[in-house]
């Protein structure tokens, strides 16, 4: 009887897994496939296992914690495994990691396919050839010494000849580094600002980094308020700060969307540009994953893990607009496995002027510190650990207040390769004190969230969570009061979602739906359903079709004021979403997105009249909308040492009114937009250690409305120069280079801003 | 956490050029149909040959080793004068020297060849497909004229990834 073959692989790709498994079990059914996650992971198992003697050995090439290389280095050191067969494998190759793969002792490199036939091509000749190769070992040390040539090149070859003409065509004859990035097959509209992306630009607020993404809407109102939104809606200035309020904004997997009117106060949100890893942009209703305010796309702002930031980095700016800044962190570790960072920052910005020269008075400054602290014990388990709190002083005499405080732990479990569970809670609080308009706000909120995902029926992987957040707020004004002046609002959440491989690394279905509850509405369903078909390596087309809703917000329900009267029957708003996206990377150098939608909204809110002269206005949701538009973004890697980003948003929405009560200027309260506009990040490495970087703008006009000025369309160019010698870098921003000033939102404009920087690193 | 960025590095080190030209030239049996009258049998052997001095050296015998196309086994002819090739598929021209390139396209006289070489301007001179070195990477230039008188067709796969005149 023929003995069974095990075959080990060791990769970290629960994808890749399924795909591997599918692939060797069609490639010979008596194989039985052991899998490891990772290096380490298959290190403890072989210790541990001491009858575990496979035929085969596939180790993934990039993998966290150990790589592959240290993996193949590792097990060739284990007496029983040294002459298993290990074969490395990588969805691409440089000959000169497979030249030193081969030298550690490897059989060969596999190019990971594109497909699963050509995969179980390749597995099906390695298993045939195991008897092969033996004689062929015996055939090369009785052949003559000539062969040795053929035969020692012949594994670089070999893995040559499996890539495309295409990946041929991007490997280099001579020592260049290039660092191309590839997105998941995500079907959305998801647009990623990388580290790099970020520290090469004249940003320094959070707000402003948003900029970068093309499929966000963002305007300055003023020195200390910004209105962001996307696919539109950015809502008319109340107090100069935007009411938009369809946008779910998370740092680190805190929410920090206020539940006072569902919108974000910017000025208190912040992230060192140091620290912080990616931001992933969604435009389109992320409604089914995320929570309840994901109507027109998701912000996720995601920290590096304190690993990445080890060592002393202070920087000091001087400059006009921003009249100063200063940051510190400081990164160290107590084990291999225990990382930490603490850090602290602070500016302060100039005041605005209106648009007739006189200052706006809106100076502000900002100090904020906090820690991170990142604790993996083993492969199976990480626990993070951060928190931070701020203060502003804002206006004229510091008559505006603001601080917070918040910490957030989150517990991350590897069950197995094919299940994992995160566990993550937060508790922030938030405070407000605006003298002018007698406002004070503070708002306390903790939140729990369970996530589970797991692979199920061969080509399934399900992913389900649940979350409880209870957040008290006490809001005193005097012009407007909240009816009643505190509450306590609680939101239930549960989702489930299937992520359907219909054609390994073809077609992929996600279907899924959240339920909530919120003490307003009730329950709330968000259904989604999502189909990514990628035809080729190099093109993906997704279409997709989700329901997302806005729940009230106190503003929307409990508003109470002389000619405002509270509306607790306020309904949640709606959109139906249709989308169909387009990405393609015809080579490393070039990748383009695009995205389209059309949105259908329903319920939003409306300002409708009572008859009643004393109490004259009341919120509805006598408002319907349609919008439509596209977002088309670009990354070229024109050389080395010069790369473009790029993007063009066009954005149009039809407003009705339902009800014959409704002001006629109802719809600019819900949405003051743009139709186009484009953006072009150019990032330059110069010689001698100089980076060049410009950002240029284009943002057309937003006509007047009943209750907004119009804005004419505005270009804007920044630039930011930089040169670093070892531990010390030198640079210069200006934003704003091409004009004086300019309107963005509201009736404040945004000044010229130029600034210096000293940053030092140890 | 859900929506993943994976950032593949790729750190491209150096490969011999002629290795990796190579490999271009067997993936060109792949991408090139050639007439039935190209060959003298089913199994007739598909012949790689290099004229002038080889820059290959190992390279093209170690890249077709064990490879055939269709029935047809693979082999590598070196020639020093064009009179010396009666059976020919692929043709490496190894010459910098723009008239002896045009004299050995002429005295192909239109075969069924498809003519490779890495001499500046190959295609514009009447060759089928030229090498050209952009930015340290290989990029062809095919001419489609020439591998029509040849009555050679091109996959657009092929035609897609290089300048075609």
């Amino acid at each position: 009887m023929q003995r069974t073959k095990t075959v080990f692989l060791v990769d970290d790709d629960i994808d890749d897994q399924e795909i591997f498994s599918t692939a060797l079990g069609r490639a010979d059914r008596s194989v039985n496939c052991v899998f490891s996650s990772d290096g380490i992971d298959a290190l403890e198992k072989i210790k541990n296992e001491l009858g575990f003697i496979p035929d085969l050995i596939f180790i993934d090439l990039n993998m966290p914690r150990m790589n592959g290389k240290e993996c193949l280095i590792n097990i060739k050191k284990i007496e029983r495994l040294k002459d298993v067969p290990v074969y490395m494998y990588s969805t691409s190759a440089d000959t000169a990691s497979i030249a030193a793969n081969m030298e550690l002792g490897a059989v060969d490199f596999i190019v990971k396919p594109s497909n699963i036939h050509d995969l179980t091509a390749i597995l099906k000749k390695i298993l045939q050839n195991q008897l092969f190769l033996l004689c062929l070992f015996i055939v090369f040390f009785a052949t003559v010494p000539a062969g040795i040539f053929a035969q020692k090149s012949l594994p670089a070859v070999a893995a040559l000849k499996r890539l495309s003409v295409e990946e041929l065509m991007n490997i280099e004859v001579t020592s260049v580094s290039k660092s191309p990035q590839k997105l998941t097959e995500v079907a959305s509209a998801i647009q990623v600002l990388t580290d790099e992306d970020i520290r090469r630009s004249a940003t320094t607020t959070l707000p402003e980094i948003l900029r970068l993404a093309a499929n966000l809407q963002v305007a300055r109102a003023g020195s200390h308020d910004w209105s962001v939104t996307s696919r539109g809606f950015n809502g008319a200035p109340i107090a100069n700060s935007s009411l938009a309020d369809k946008l779910l904004v998370m740092i680190d997997g805190r929410t920090v969307y206020n539940p006072l009117f569902g919108g974000v106060y910017w000025d208190a949100q912040a992230a060192l540009k140091e620290n912080i890893d990616r931001i992933e942009v969604v435009s389109g209703p992320g409604g089914t994953l995320w929570g309840a305010n994901a109507v027109n796309g998701v912000i996720n702002v995601i920290t590096k893990n304190a690993k990445e930031t080890q060592g002393l980095s202070i920087g000091a700016s001087y400059g006009s607009y921003l009249r100063d800044g200063f940051s510190i962190r400081y990164g160290s570790h107590i084990d291999s496995t225990f990382f930490f960072r603490i850090f602290g920052q602070r500016w302060d910005y100039n005041s605005s002027k209106y648009t007739d020269g006189t200052y706006a008075n809106d100076d502000w400054s900002f100090n904020r510190g906090g820690f991170r602290m990142d604790y993996m014990p083993s492969a199976k388990n990480q626990f993070i650990l951060q928190g931070d709190l701020y203060g502003g002083d804002e206006d004229k005499n510091d008559s505006t207040q603001i601080n917070g405080q918040n910490v957030m732990a989150r517990w991350t479990h590897v069950f197995s390769e094919r299940s994992n569970l995160s566990v993550q809670t937060y508790y922030d609080r938030t405070w407000r004190n605006i003298k002018p308009s007698h406002l004070t706000d503070e708002i306390n909120t903790f939140d729990i969230d369970l996530q589970h995902s797991f692979k199920i029926l061969r080509r399934n992987r399900l992913t389900w969570g649940a979350g409880y957040r209870v957040l008290k707020d006490a809001t005193v004004s005097l012009a407007n009061t909240f009816t009643p002046p505190t509450r306590t609002l609680e939101l239930f959440n549960g989702f489930i979602q299937d992520q359907v491989t219909l054609m390994p690394k073809r077609l992929e279905l996600t279907i899924g739906t959240k339920l909530l509850h919120n003490d307003y509405t009730g329950f709330e369903w968000q259904p989604s359903g999502r189909l990514a078909w990628t035809p080729t390596e190099e093109h993906t087309i997704w279409a997709a079709v989700s329901r997302a809703v806005r729940t009230p917000s106190r503003f929307d329900a409990d508003i109470t004021s002389f000619t405002l009267v509270n509306h607790p029957a306020f309904k949640s708003e709606e959109v139906l979403a249709y989308e169909l996206g387009y990405r393609v990377h015809p080579n490393d150098k070039i990748n383009v997105s695009l995205a389209t939608f059309y949105n259908r909204y329903e319920h939003l809110r409306s300002f409708d009249t009572t008859g009643n002269p004393a109490a004259a206005v009341v919120f509805g949701n006598n408002l319907r909308a349609k919008s439509w538009g596209f977002e088309i973004s670009g990354n070229y890697f024109i050389t080395n040492w010069w790369r473009i980003r790029t993007g063009y948003t066009y954005l149009n929405k039809e407003f009705k009114l339902t009800a014959g009560n409704t002001l006629p200027g109802t719809k600019s309260i819900e949405a003051v937009d743009p139709v186009n506009q484009a953006m072009l990040q150019s990032i330059m490495d110069l010689p001698k250690n100089i980076e060049f970087d410009l950002l240029g703008r284009y943002i057309g006009k937003i006509p007047k409305d009943v209750y907004t000025n119009e804005i004419p369309a505005y270009f804007s160019l920044d630039l930011r120069v930089n040169w670093t010698y070892r531990f010390l870098s030198l640079g210069i921003s200006v934003q704003n280079l091409t004009d004086d000033s300019h309107l963005e939102f509201g009736n404040r404009e945004i000044p010229r801003s130029i600034h210096g920087r000293i940053g030092l690193r140890f | 956490m859900l929506l993943l960025c994976t950032t593949i590095s790729l750190r491209a080190q150096s490969t011999p050029e002629y290795q990796l030209k190579a490999v271009f030239i067997y993936n060109f049996t792949r991408f090139v149909d050639w007439p039935p009258t190209a060959f003298e049998s089913y199994n007739d052997d598909f012949v790689i040959g290099i004229i002038g001095n080889d820059p290959f050296g190992q390279a093209l015998e170690a890249t077709v080793e064990g490879e055939t196309i269709g029935r047809h086994a693979i082999r590598i002819k070196r020639f020093q004068d064009v009179k010396q090739i009666d059976h020919c598929h692929i043709l490496f021209i190894n010459s910098n020297d723009p008239p002896e390139i045009k004299n050995i396209i002429s005295d192909l006289n239109n075969r069924n060849i498809l003519t490779v070489s890495d001499a500046a301007n190959f295609a514009r001179m009447g060759g089928i497909i030229g090498f050209f070195t952009d930015k340290n990477k290989i990029r062809m230039q095919i001419n489609g004229d020439a591998a029509k008188n040849a009555r050679l067709s091109i996959s657009s796969k092929l035609l897609s990834v290089a300048q075609v005149l």
